[in-house]
């Protein structure tokens, strides 16, 4: 029989002899080891679950059109790219316009949303009824709704004026007076002729820039130098007839007759909407207390069809993510050149951060002061079943064990039970940190690989040390005193 | 005779003795810090998230809709209904005054600006002083009440010095769009009068007031000929996550039943606030913030659930340690054991023996846990939140019970086995 054989034997032997205070001992380390476990892992998981938590206090990043752009949903689809699926909570997009209740000659500012989206971002509405599920259905601010009475299931009558509206175009879009005019025609040989027209204070052509350069250049593309026809414009009104108001450039009928074809589309395509009356159905009651009490809420759809745009006045996004990544997204998106810029909810980001950080810190302290303390208790409860030992020692020094020999022996004993108690402690750790995330946040938590090495080296040591203290005591002595029972 | 055999072992076996001390001392600490830090961590979380601004707005009757539905301007004297500032130091005599931590007064006036452009300008406390009427003062205001806020330049107003009257902070988009800098003087001009004011800041609050202007409630009143009056307050309260009970009040108080309205008024609800808002200033309407209040609930619930399960888990190990230990250290004495059942000690007197000793030595050991523990809650309190958690007498009780329980249940199997073993086997030395 080799050494090692009688080493293993020595200490399979003890452990099955003496079971029920291996037992114990065991019990000692798995505790420690599932404390460890599960505490660490609820540690390195609370910042993720608890900023998901955070998020009922609603958007973190507003999406706002850059100065003198439009924003639309299709260029929103672009922007988000920016920010990882996995952390966007929602994003609820906003456009905002004043609509008229002319039964009771009143108006009401009307967000356009995606309801989908809102109940992500925004969890703290609390809905009386239901929100809208499909078109020509409305959700109403109490305060509107206790004003004028309307309850769920009423129905309301709402018109969209486009002159009410108008303040709040882009230039571009503008249908009034001293805004300006684009279009495009296609001119000879099939190439586009681009215009730009500033209207005065009277709607008629203050000034015209065209852009010809895919003409021929000694015919239509001498226009731009041409003084006397581009001065014909000035002073008419739109549209324009050609050979009536304007004469065509000799040489460039074609581009001429393009020119006046792009101002007519243009204005055409500016030209005031007809007001639209939708009927729609009550289907909730919308408690805040904020502003938003004062708003009455429709879909996107909805809004699209009445005002014959899809433009977006801003996006509301939840985002989870700590305050410097945040910055980073905002940064990302509107540094990338597109149409929309980002900007930070500061008092959410900030408070969040805030309050984040003394969270996290509690949870810290928490889980070091129990596992301290923890580990203390697994070590006494180690010590006193080693010193038990001491007559077995003292036999054995007795019969001529050396002092490393028996050392050798207890440590790997040990080592064992760590080794034992640190895999059972993992494992249970885990169960445990489970059903605590479950329980707590309702989502499952992330394994952390690292701490199954971690548990299983940290108990293997505590198990060592604890041993080692009686051990070396226990040796120091004369077998003789020991055995004597002293 | 008992008491010697006892002294016996406490002197005799010091080591072992002070060992099972230690861990019941260990234990005892831990049970005490985590229920101390459990039960004054909702309070603690609470102030924390007093940082994302008030929770309830009070505003008065009638009129709340008007202004921003109908989006008439200044001038218009629909808005005619107004809250007293006068009645604003009630707010600190309502049952749960105690949980009333700031509010602040808001009069909004729409200022002409040097150029001709139009800006609000918000009459508000900064850091006010205020005598209660209970005797107690009071300081508030939007420093606290907008933690969020940077003041980029400048500082912030300080109602402290004379010349606070003729002072404003202006939003950052507001001064870029200006030119303005904070020590410039500007000439604003309201429905009621016109005055030069000088910048003592600029803040940035990432929001629609970075385009406002902010001055004292005396300055704005004074513009607009409202002496005395105030357009909303905001009020950040203490408050308790709403139950079914709550939400049942929130809808209407008169519908309860007299023991659940008790119940709901002497509990710090969001509604019961808000409600005894009412009840002291005349013509108001408060309201719960929901998207403050409610993130607020939810945030409480979780970190308190939260802390429990660790508690509890911390609490299950530490009982398993101190049991453990106790069980080993009574089979270690199994030959004293078998010793005195050879001279014909009885079984009970032996289990008193033993039971008395371990009893003695817990008390000892958990005493001493329990201001261990209490000291681990403090530095816990104070590393985290900058201020002491409340001792808590529940604790003591708990943690006593605990310990006893704890104690016994571990000694019971152990005596329960060297009492079976046959002392001569025992003595002979086998196990």
């Amino acid at each position: 029989m080799t050494k090692r054989k009688m080493f293993l034997r020595m200490i399979t032997a003890s452990l099955l002899r003496r079971r029920s205070r291996m037992l114990i001992a065991l019990l000692s380390i798995g505790i420690g080891a599932t404390i460890l476990a599960g505490l660490v892992t609820i540690y390195v998981d609370v910042p993720r679950q608890m900023g998901a938590q955070f998020r009922s206090y609603g958007a973190n990043m507003l999406i706002l059109p850059r100065e003198g752009e439009t924003l639309t949903r299709a260029d929103l689809d672009e922007t988000l790219q920016a920010i990882p699926r996995e952390e966007l909570v929602g994003a609820a997009p906003y456009r905002y316009v004043r609509l008229d209740m002319t039964s009771r000659q009143q108006s009401f500012t009307a967000a356009g949303t995606d309801f989908a989206g809102v109940t992500q971002t925004s969890p703290y509405f609390s809905v009386e009824g239901a929100y809208p599920a499909q078109t020509r259905e409305l959700l109403v601010g109490k305060e509107i709704a206790e004003t004028i009475g309307v309850k769920v299931g009423s129905t309301m009558e709402l018109t969209w004026q486009p002159t009410a509206a108008a303040s709040e175009l882009s230039p571009e879009e503008s249908r009034v007076p001293g805004a300006s005019l684009s279009g495009s025609a296609e001119g000879f040989g099939g190439g586009m002729v681009y215009v730009t027209a500033a209207l005065n204070e009277d709607a008629a052509i203050d000034s015209l820039t065209v852009d010809v350069s895919t003409q021929t250049a000694e015919y239509g593309g001498r226009i731009p130098e041409d003084e006397t026809f581009l001065a014909q414009f000035t002073g008419k009104t739109l549209p324009l007839t050609l050979g009536e108001d304007v004469d065509a450039l000799s040489g460039a009928t074609v581009t001429s007759g393009a020119i006046v074809d792009a101002l007519n589309r243009a204005v055409q395509a500016a030209a005031p909407a007809k007001p639209r009356t939708v009927i729609f159905t009550v289907t909730g009651i919308l408690t805040t207390g904020g502003e938003e009490e004062g708003y009455v809420f429709l879909s996107l759809q909805d809004m699209e069809s009445m005002t014959g745009s899809d433009r977006l006045d801003v996006v509301e996004l939840s985002v989870s993510a700590g305050a410097d990544q945040l910055q980073t997204y905002a940064d990302a998106v509107t540094g990338s050149g597109g149409k929309a810029q980002a900007r930070l909810v500061k008092r959410v980001t900030r408070s969040e951060a805030s309050v984040l950080e003394k969270l996290t810190a509690l949870v810290f302290l928490v889980t070091l002061v129990v596992l301290l303390l923890t580990m203390i208790c697994v070590s006494t409860t180690m010590m006193a079943v080693v010193s038990e030992r001491r007559r077995e020692i003292g036999l054995r020094k007795a019969l001529g064990a050396s002092d490393s020999s028996i050392r050798a022996e207890f440590l790997g004993e040990g080592l064992f039970l760590g080794l034992l108690g640190g895999v059972m402690g993992a494992v249970l750790g885990f169960v445990f940190a489970q059903a605590v995330s479950v329980n707590v946040f309702g989502s499952s938590i992330t394994f952390q690989p690292l701490l199954l090495p971690a548990a299983i080296l940290v108990s293997m040591a505590i198990a060592a040390l604890s041993c080692l203290l009686p051990i070396r005591r226990a040796v120091a002595i004369d077998p003789a005193l020991v055995l004597k029972g002293e | 005779m008992l008491f010697r055999m006892i002294r016996g072992v406490l002197f005799h076996q010091k080591g072992k003795m002070l060992l099972i001390a230690l861990t019941i001392m260990l234990g005892a600490s831990l049970a005490t810090g985590m229920l101390n830090v459990v039960m004054g961590v909702e309070e603690k979380v609470n102030k924390e998230l007093k940082n994302y601004g008030a929770n309830i707005v009070v505003k008065p009757k009638d009129s709340s809709l008007l202004a921003d539905i109908y989006d008439v301007g200044e001038g218009a004297e629909l808005n005619a209904a107004w809250l007293r500032e006068d009645e604003l130091g009630k707010l600190k005599t309502i049952f749960w005054a105690f949980n009333i931590v700031d509010f602040t007064p808001f009069l909004d006036a729409q200022a002409t600006l040097p150029d001709g452009s139009t800006a609000k300008v918000t009459g508000t406390w900064f850091n006010h002083h205020l005598d209660l009427p209970t005797g107690e003062s009071l300081d508030t205001g939007v420093v606290s009440m907008r933690s969020w806020w940077d003041v980029t330049e400048g500082r912030w107003l300080d109602e402290r010095d004379e010349n606070a009257g003729a002072e404003i902070m202006a939003g950052a988009l507001l001064a870029q769009r200006m030119g303005w800098h904070a020590g410039d003087t500007v000439h604003i001009a309201a429905a009621q009068g016109e005055m030069d004011v000088t910048i003592a800041g600029i803040y940035d609050a990432g929001g629609d007031e970075d385009e406002q202007l902010f001055a004292t409630l005396d300055l704005v009143q004074a513009l607009t000929g409202r002496e005395g009056k105030v357009a909303s307050v905001e009020v950040s309260a203490l408050t308790t996550p709403d139950n079914e009970l709550a939400r049942r009040a929130a809808r209407n108080p008169a519908a309860l039943s007299s023991r659940d309205y008790e119940t709901w008024y002497c509990t710090a609800y969001v509604s019961a606030v808000c409600y005894q808002i009412q009840e002291v200033m005349t013509g108001s309407v408060a309201s719960a913030v929901r998207k403050v209040a409610e993130s607020e609930g939810t945030i409480l619930d979780k970190t308190k659930l939260l802390m429990i399960l660790i508690t509890a888990l911390s609490l299950i190990g530490s009982a398993l340690g101190i049991s453990n230990l106790v069980t080993a250290s009574v089979m270690e004495r199994s030959q004293e054991i078998g010793l005195l059942k050879a001279i014909g000690a009885k079984d009970r007197s032996i289990t008193g023996v033993v039971m008395t000793e371990i009893l003695i030595t817990a008390l000892i050991g958990s005493a001493a846990g329990y201001f261990l523990g209490f000291g681990f809650a403090q530095l816990i309190g104070h590393s985290v939140f900058g201020s002491s958690i409340e001792m808590n007498t529940q604790v003591i009780p708990i943690v006593a019970g605990l310990i006893a329980l704890v104690t016994v249940a571990g000694s019971l199997p152990a005596i329960r086995m060297v009492l079976r073993l046959r002392p001569a086997e025992v003595l002979h030395g086998g196990h």
